[in-house]
C-alpha cells in the first residue's frame, strides 16, 4: 500500500514545514528562494508553489513580517523575520515538537520490544 | 523562425514564444482563479510571479534571450500544479472545494469525477454537468440495466470517451456555468452572431479588395479561403451538437435492437428444436456461435462508435483515444472476418444442387389404378416419432395438427433418435410407353456436384403397391447425422395412354401441379377417376360438377389447313393471317386490318382499306 504511505507522508510534511520555515526564519531573515533551497535539501517540500501561500498566512497571522530589498539580479526580494510574537510561537510549537518526536518516539519503540 | 511576445513579470521583460507565452499564462490564470477567494490572493499571486520572473532570467542570458517552451515547463514543473498547492494547509483545501462551486465564470465540460466516484466517477460528473443530485443519475443507471442493459454498456462506454477531471482547472470546468435553457440558447446565440460576424467582415473585406483588387487579388483569394476555413468551423460547431444527439440517440436504438436479437438468440439456444436446426443447419455447432459472435462484433461495434462520436460532439469532448479507433476498427474487422468465414463455410454447402433419378418397379397390369397417400401421422407412428412434432399452434395458441406444405420441413424425434422430416409431393405425366412407369427424384445441395448426390440418395422415401393401387407415402426422412440441405422428393407417375387412374382423397395436397385437360386445381382432381388420352388426363367422372376452381376457356376450333397454291405467275396463301395474292406486280393482302394493295412498277404505293 504505497499510496497510503505517501499519503501519510505527506500529511506529515504538511504538519511540520510550518514549524520549519518559522525554524530557518529563527536563525536569520531570508527571502522565498533561499528558504526554498534550504527546505528542498530536507526534501520537505515537492513544489515551490507550496510555500507562498504558507507564508502569506503566516504574515497575516502576525507571526511573521516583511521587509523589501533591491536585488541586482532580479526583481526584489521580499525578505522575512519572525515578529516578537512569531519567536514566542516558535518556542511554544518547538517545545511541544520535542515532547512529540519523545513521546512518538517512546510510543515505537515499546511496540518494538 | 518563430514569433516572440514580450512580458512584463514583476517589472521584468522577457521576450517569449508565443507558444509558451500561451501556456505560461492559462497556468498563471490556473492560479489566480485557485487563489481567488484566498485571503491575500493578489499577494500569493504576486510572489508566485516573483518568484518566476527570478526562475526565468535564470534561464535567459545574453546569448539566449528567449523564453522557450522548455523553460516554462521546467518553471511549472518546480512551482506546482494548483492542486498541489494545497498539501500547504488544511485551509486551503476547504477554500478550495467553495472555489470550485463558487466559479460560476468557467465553461462547463463533462468530466469523471474522480472525488465523488463509485465505480468510475462517470455518475457525479454527469450529476455536476446537469447540476443534479447524482442520487437521480445512479437511480437511472440502476434502472436502465433492466432494459437489455442499456446502462452497463453506456456506462463502459462514458468512461472510455469521458476523461477523468484530473486538474484543478478540469475539476473547475467540470462544476462551472450551469447548464440550463438559457445557457444553451445562449451559446447558440453566440454561435450564430459569431457567423454574423464573419460573413459581415468578409463583405467589407470584398468591398476593400474590390477596389484594388488587381494588385491583391492573391489577397482576395486567401480571404476567400479563409472565410469558408471559418466558416466551415462555425458551421459545424453550430450543427455538431446537433448531430451528436442524434447518433447518440440512432446508436442507442440500434444497439437496443442489436441487444435485444442477441438475448433473444441467448433464450433460443435453450429450445430444443430451435437446438436441432442450429445443429442441421450449420456445419458444426461452433460456427453458430461463432456467427453470432461476429454479428455482434459487426454492429455492434458501429453502434457503439455511433453512441461513443456522438457523445463527444454533444459535450464537445475533445479528446481522442487513438488505441481506442484503432482497437475498435481492429475488432470490426475480426467480426467481419467471422462473419465472412462463417457465411462462406455455411453459403458453400448450399452452393450446388443434385438430384437422382431412382426407378421403382410397379408391374401393374390392371386398367384402373388406384392411387393412395400414407399419412403422415401413420408414418409417424411406424417410426416411433413423437406426434406432437407435426403439431403446431393456431393463433388463439390452440395445439393443431400442422398444415402440411411444401418446401415445409421439421425435426422430429423419438426416444432415441431425430429425424428431419420433408413433404414429398406427386406429378403425372403421359408415358411415352405403354407401360406405367414410376420414379422418385431425390434433391439435395452440397459443395460440390457429388456431395450433393451423395446428399439426395440418402434420403429416405417410400411407396408401396398391392395389386392395383399405390400408396405414397407423405413424408421423406433424412438422418440427423446429416445436414438440412433443401432435400426434396418429387416423385413422378407416368401413365400410358388409355390408363385409367383413381386419385384418392387422401392425395389433396400431395399432387403438386399436375397438369390436365379441364385446366382444374390440384385440389378438385382428387376423389376422381382420369384417363389418359392424347391431350393429357381427361376426367372421367366429372359429368355435371362445377369445379371450383375450373379456368374453362373455349378451346378454338381446329383451324382449316392453310392453302398454299403457288404457280409461276403467281402465289395465293390462305391462312389464319389472312389472305395473300402475290404477282409479279402487285400484292394484295385481306387480313382483320382491312385490304391493303401494293403495286409494284407504278407510280407510287397505293394503299387502301
Amino acid at each position: 500500500m504505497s499510496v497510503n504511505s505517501e499519503n501519510t507522508k505527506a500529511q506529515m510534511r504538511k504538519g511540520v514545514l510550518e514549524l520549519c520555515i518559522l525554524s530557518i526564519l529563527s536563525k536569520g531573515d531570508a527571502y522565498p528562494t533561499e528558504i526554498i533551497d534550504k527546505l528542498k535539501e530536507t526534501k520537505l517540500v515537492v513544489v515551490e508553489g507550496t510555500l507562498y501561500p504558507l507564508l502569506t498566512r503566516l504574515k497575516n497571522t502576525g507571526l511573521l513580517a516583511y521587509r523589501w530589498e533591491e536585488s541586482t539580479s532580479g526583481p526584489p526580494r521580499k525578505y522575512y523575520k519572525l515578529t516578537e510574537i512569531g519567536e514566542q510561537y516558535l518556542k511554544e510549537v518547538q517545545h511541544s515538537w520535542f515532547e512529540l518526536v519523545d513521546i512518538v518516539n517512546k510510543t515505537i519503540e515499546q511496540q518494538k520490544n | 523562425m518563430n514569433k516572440t511576445v514580450t512580458i512584463n513579470i514583476s517589472g521584468i521583460i522577457f521576450h517569449i514564444e508565443e507558444d509558451a507565452f500561451d501556456k505560461l499564462s492559462k497556468y498563471l490564470s490556473t492560479i489566480k482563479g485557485y487563489f481567488s477567494k484566498t485571503d491575500g490572493g493578489n499577494e500569493i499571486m504576486s510572489d508566485i510571479e516573483a518568484r518566476i520572473a527570478e526562475m526565468l532570467q535564470g534561464k535567459t542570458s545574453a546569448v539566449k534571450q528567449v523564453v522557450l517552451m522548455a523553460d516554462v515547463d521546467t518553471v511549472i514543473d518546480t512551482m506546482g500544479k494548483p492542486e498541489e498547492f494545497g498539501e500547504g494547509h488544511d485551509v486551503q483545501e476547504e477554500e478550495e472545494t467553495e472555489n470550485f462551486t463558487a466559479n460560476e465564470n468557467v465553461k462547463k465540460r463533462l468530466f469523471r469525477d474522480p472525488d465523488n466516484k463509485a465505480i468510475g466517477g462517470i455518475c457525479s460528473g454527469v450529476a455536476a454537468y446537469f447540476d443534479v443530485d447524482i442520487v437521480w443519475i445512479r437511480l437511472a443507471m440502476f434502472l436502465l440495466i433492466f432494459f437489455g442493459g442499456v446502462s452497463l454498456w453506456v456506462y463502459i462506454i462514458l468512461w472510455i470517451v469521458i476523461p477523468e477531471a484530473k486538474t484543478t482547472a478540469e475539476k473547475l470546468a467540470m462544476r462551472g456555468e450551469k447548464i440550463d435553457i438559457n445557457n444553451i440558447s445562449k451559446t447558440v446565440k453566440e454561435e450564430a452572431e459569431q457567423l454574423k460576424q464573419r460573413a459581415k467582415k468578409y463583405g467589407q473585406d470584398i468591398k476593400n479588395n474590390s477596389q484594388d483588387f488587381r494588385n491583391d487579388s492573391r489577397n482576395f483569394f486567401d480571404k476567400l479561403a479563409d472565410f469558408i476555413k471559418d466558416f466551415l468551423i462555425i458551421f459545424s460547431k453550430f450543427f455538431a451538437r446537433i448531430i451528436g444527439l442524434f447518433l447518440l440517440i440512432f446508436g442507442v436504438i440500434f444497439m437496443l435492437g442489436l441487444m435485444s436479437s442477441i438475448f433473444g438468440f441467448s433464450i433460443a439456444g435453450t429450445n430444443t428444436e430451435f437446438n436441432d436446426w442450429v445443429n442441421i443447419f450449420f456445419m458444426e455447432r461452433s460456427h453458430y456461435t461463432l456467427g453470432l459472435l461476429g454479428v455482434t462484433l459487426f454492429f455492434g461495434i458501429p453502434f457503439i462508435m455511433m453512441i461513443y462520436g456522438g457523445v463527444k460532439l454533444l459535450f464537445k469532448i475533445h479528446y481522442s483515444n487513438r488505441w481506442l479507433n484503432i482497437s475498435a476498427g481492429l475488432v470490426w474487422f475480426i467480426g467481419f472476418i467471422i462473419v465472412a468465414f462463417v457465411g462462406i463455410k455455411t453459403g458453400k454447402d448450399f452452393s450446388e444442387s443434385g438430384k437422382v433419378k431412382e426407378p421403382i418397379g410397379v408391374t401393374l397390369n390392371r386398367d384402373t389404378i388406384y392411387l393412395k397417400l400414407k399419412k403422415s401421422e401413420e408414418l409417424y407412428q411406424q417410426l416411433n416419432l413423437n406426434e406432437e412434432d407435426i403439431d403446431e399452434y393456431n393463433e388463439d395458441g390452440d395445439r393443431i395438427r400442422r398444415h402440411k406444405r411444401h418446401s415445409d420441413y421439421i425435426v422430429a424425434r423419438s426416444k432415441n433418435k431425430k429425424l428431419i422430416v420433408g413433404y414429398a409431393t406427386l406429378n403425372i405425366l403421359p408415358s411415352s410407353t405403354d407401360n406405367f412407369e414410376l420414379y422418385v427424384i431425390k434433391k439435395a445441395r452440397g459443395e460440390d456436384k457429388r456431395m450433393a448426390v451423395e446428399r439426395a440418395k440418402v434420403i429416405k422415401y417410400n411407396v408401396t403397391q398391392k395389386d392395383s393401387s399405390i400408396c405414397f407415402d407423405e413424408i421423406f426422412t433424412v438422418g440427423s447425422e446429416e445436414k438440412f440441405r433443401v432435400q426434396s422428393i418429387q416423385v413422378i407417375l407416368k401413365v400410358p395412354r388409355g390408363k385409367v387412374i383413381h386419385l384418392d382423397k387422401s392425395l389433396d395436397g400431395f399432387i403438386y401441379d399436375v397438369e390436365n385437360v379441364h385446366n382444374t386445381y390440384d385440389g378438385d382432381m382428387v376423389d376422381r377417376r382420369w384417363i389418359m388420352n392424347v391431350n393429357g388426363l381427361e376426367c372421367i367422372d366429372c359429368d355435371g360438377i362445377e369445379f371450383d376452381h375450373e379456368h374453362k376457356i373455349p378451346s378454338p376450333p381446329a383451324p382449316p389447313a392453310p392453302v398454299n397454291v403457288h404457280t409461276e405467275d403467281a402465289k395465293v396463301n390462305i391462312d389464319r393471317n389472312g389472305i395473300h395474292v402475290n404477282s409479279n406486280e402487285t400484292n394484295v393482302h385481306i387480313h382483320d386490318q382491312g385490304i391493303h394493295i401494293d403495286t409494284r412498277g407504278s407510280k407510287g404505293d397505293k394503299k387502301e382499306k
